[in-house]
């Protein structure tokens, strides 16, 4: 079995040509038939008629001569027949004695002639081993000397029958022949037409924004309706669910970040002068466990939260300046270390990108916050510019860095080599799906004598700015 | 009847055929051994069909052919005898009464043959594939030019009832036509004269009897006695034998009628159930070809549909263009020609007329 079958059933275009082919041979396969019979029956009925008027023409030729019954057989009567040009003729005159005046001795009709109701039928026959149509004419004598019935019977092969029926036959199957094309194709052509809505509904829903959950719109023929309220039932329902999950995750944060903060104050609360050196030691520990903790709750929200934006929140148009500054001023703690020389570089132009702020903003702070903890030995450096199509967040430090081969790893979730030192591993992965979620990637650029540089790349926008 | 007949005019005719008639069969030997006996039954004399013979066997040179002449009844009674017993007569039959032939085909005695030859044949004169005219011949008047001044000789059916009339004496016993009880190509002609539309058939009759005319069976015999001069003219005499004999005897004049003139194509049969039917159609496409009609057109018949006149013949320059001709049509009203009863009674009224009231005495058989 071919996997294709497998996948795809059989089309809903094939299923119909099929039907409808079988249809039409079925239905020219009748026609033919019937015009076999009707041109069967008109070639008889045509040499048929030539038949009787032979037949007749010879019982007329009959008279009574010197009292005796003589048959003077017109040759227009043979020429009649010979209209048949290639069919043989049988012919038999009997007087009223039954005695045979002339032609074959052996021709009789099928049905006695005694019996025979019709003066002008024809019947089927056999003559010397040939099949025959036979007619007869009967001639009422009513001379003194010669008083009765006469018969002229006259058979006559098939061949032009067959070849009449047999040429008619072929002109019709050809008509028929063409008819069926024509058939076919237009119905091709009706299944094709009739089928494009369903083409164009699996388009719309398939071209649709993930986030769009509103209702299908599409204008498709009343057959295709009860598929498209499905469909929107199906949305309808999905809306929901994601409006469920929406509130967990906004209860979940809220729930595990109070109680976090809370902690956190007892700690602080908490003096170091009674305890002796070892407990010194351990409470710091405490504290840095907690600490990690909270900013590891902090990276898990972020990271649902950004998620859940991604599908759920309608991009618009932001300044990447004001997001990314925003962003350098909530990762810069006011604690940090004097000596660090810190600095924000923007563009006059200030480039948009179609974006969600929060989201974006999470991202960077995400990125600037990774260089500082783990990056940053005397410097920082915060750039955005543009360059043609792209907007860039550029973060470089002047760390060791992170050498290529590690690159891939690095924007896996919880795949820091540096756990040790309080790393979660979510910042890199934050900011690359907040990246792709904007069409964006996040990438590196190798240590140089400067530093090393991480880069969020995003479209520009290019629509109107509001 | 008719035997007593044959051996009484038997008698009457000339050396020459009297040995054809007596020893009627002739045997062609082939050149090489190999393909063969073809045997042909036939009513054309043997002097007309041996150039085509010879020619034949120059291309088939491995051919006998047993060549077997009879009279046209006499064939249509030993043909239909043989189909009825269902044991074929020879390979071929060669018929100038191409009704019989007709009859016979269409009493199922025949086989059909289609060939690149068979297709030229005109279509008036093939039915059924089975029985094909060969020939082209006019039925003719001959006269005897020492006997019919030049102003006399008649160029029409009209003009010669006229002139047997006007000068009934001087005619009285000296005319001469085919015995249509005896003939078989007589009783067609003479069938065909009845069918005309003008009635000068009649009048032409009434006039032949009144001028005691003589009947013979064959057109060679009346021949002979125009040329010597017991008979002034012959009427209805088949054109490729009154051309040959012209040519033997310069006293004989030709005439094809101007008014109408029957045309008669000789006919040409296979037997079904011939044993050599392969041989037989291989002679038939021969008489069909190119080669075999202008030997025919030379040596044996002389006449052809579309050609001119042959030399020296008084008519029409051209048969087919001027109109004149009217072939028999081989076809099935050749049946009626063919029906029993019909040939009696024509022969009958024909006897009446012509025969026994006026023909004298030492005419009559």
């Amino acid at each position: 079995m071919r996997p294709e079958a497998l996948q795809h059933g059989p089309s809903l275009f094939g299923r119909l040509a099929r039907r409808i082919s079988f249809v039409l041979f079925i239905g020219a396969a009748l026609l033919v038939s019937a015009a076999w019979y009707y041109a069967e029956t008109a070639a008889n009925k045509a040499y048929d008629r030539l038949l009787v008027g032979a037949a007749l023409q010879m019982a007329e030729s009959l008279s009574v001569e010197d009292g005796i019954l003589t048959a003077r057989l017109p040759t227009s009567a043979f020429e009649l027949l010979g209209l048949a040009d290639r069919d043989r003729i049988f012919y038999r005159v009997i007087d009223t004695h039954g005695q045979t005046l002339t032609g074959y001795d052996d021709l009789k009709t099928p049905t006695p002639l005694e019996r025979a109701q019709d003066p002008l039928s024809v019947e089927e026959g056999v003559y010397k081993g040939e099949p025959v149509r036979i007619a007869h004419a009967t001639r009422i004598l009513a001379d003194p000397a010669v008083s009765g019935r006469a018969y002229v019977i006259v058979a006559q092969t098939n061949e032009a029958r067959l070849a009449l029926t047999r040429e008619l036959t072929l002109r019709a199957t050809i008509l028929v022949f063409i008819m069926s094309l024509l058939a076919f194709a237009g119905a091709m052509l009706a299944i094709r037409y009739a089928l494009q809505p369903v083409e164009q509904l699996g388009t719309e829903v398939r071209g649709r924004d993930p986030h769009d959950l509103t209702p299908v719109t599409v204008d498709v023929p009343r057959e295709l309706d009860p598929f498209v309220s499905s469909i929107n039932h199906f949305m309808g329902r999905l809306n929901e669910r994601v409006d469920l999950l929406q509130r967990f995750i906004a209860d979940a944060a809220h729930q595990i970040r109070t109680p976090l903060t809370a902690l956190t104050a007892q700690i602080d609360l908490l003096g170091t002068g009674k305890l002796d050196k070892a407990g010194r030691q351990h409470f710091n520990r405490v504290k840095e466990r907690t600490s990690e903790l909270s900013r590891l709750t902090n990276q898990l929200l972020s990271h649902a939260m950004v998620i859940h934006r991604a599908d759920s929140v309608q991009l618009e148009p932001i300044s990447l300046v004001d997001v990314a500054r925003r962003a350098y001023r909530v990762a810069i703690p006011v604690t940090v270390d004097p000596d660090i020389v810190i600095s924000f570089e923007a563009p006059d132009d200030r480039p948009f990108v179609l974006g969600d702020a929060v989201s974006l903003r999470e991202a960077i702070v995400n990125v600037i916050d990774n260089a500082l903890r783990h990056g940053t030995d005397q410097r920082l450096e915060v750039r955005v510019r543009a360059s043609g199509t792209q907007a860039f967040v550029e973060v470089e430090d002047d760390g060791p860095g992170i050498p290529p081969e590690s690159w891939e790893k690095a924007t896996q979730r919880f795949a820091t080599s540096k756990s040790h030192e309080g790393s979660s591993g979510l910042g890199f992965a934050i900011a690359q799906e907040v990246a792709n979620a904007h069409g964006g990637t996040l990438g590196f650029r190798a240590r140089d004598e400067k530093g090393f540089t991480v880069v969020l790349t995003l479209p520009l926008y290019k629509g109107e700015v509001k | 009847m008719i035997r007593i007949c044959f051996a009484f005019l038997v008698a009457g005719f000339t050396a020459a055929q009297a040995l054809a008639a007596e020893s009627n069969k002739t045997l062609f030997p082939a050149v090489q051994s190999g393909a063969g006996t073809l045997t042909i039954y036939s009513t054309t004399d043997l002097v007309a069909i041996k150039p085509l013979i010879e020619d034949f066997q120059k291309s088939s040179p491995d051919v006998s052919i047993d060549y077997n002449e009879y009279l046209t009844n006499e064939l249509n009674a030993l043909a239909s005898e043989a189909c009825r017993k269902g044991e074929p007569l020879g390979d071929l039959l060669l018929s100038s009464s191409v009704d019989q032939l007709l009859k016979l085909a269409n009493d199922g005695c025949a086989a059909a043959h289609t060939s690149p030859e068979t297709l030229r044949v005109a279509e008036w004169a093939n039915w059924r594939d089975e029985v094909f005219g060969f020939t082209y011949e006019p039925a003719v008047f001959v006269y005897n030019r020492s006997k019919v001044p030049p102003a006399e000789v008649p160029r029409t059916h009209v003009e010669l009832a006229d002139l047997l009339r006007e000068r009934l004496d001087y005619y009285r016993g000296r005319v001469g036509t085919y015995d249509i009880r005896l003939s078989g190509i007589g009783y067609l002609l003479a069938f065909n004269d009845a069918r005309q539309t003008t009635t000068v058939f009649g009048r032409l009759l009434e006039s032949m009897a009144r001028a005691s005319a003589v009947a013979r069976c064959c057109t060679g015999e009346i021949l002979e006695e125009v040329a010597k001069g017991n008979l002034y003219i012959g009427y209805n005499m088949l054109g490729s034998y009154a051309y040959d004999a012209a040519q033997r005897h310069p006293e004989l004049g030709v005439v094809v009628p101007r008014d109408y003139t029957l045309v008669l194509s000789r006919g040409a049969l296979i037997p079904k159930g011939a044993q050599r039917a392969d041989l037989g159609a291989r002679f038939l496409d021969y008489l069909l070809s190119e080669r075999g009609q202008s030997v025919a057109r030379t040596n044996a018949f002389y006449f052809t549909e579309s050609g001119e006149l042959p030399p020296g013949v008084d008519g029409p320059q051209n048969l087919k263009e001027s109109g004149v001709a009217q072939p028999i049509r081989i076809g099935p009203a050749l049946l009626a020609v063919q029906d029993r009863a019909q040939r009696q009674r024509f022969i009958e009224d024909w006897s009446q007329s012509l025969i026994e009231l006026n023909s004298p005495a030492w005419t009559r058989e």
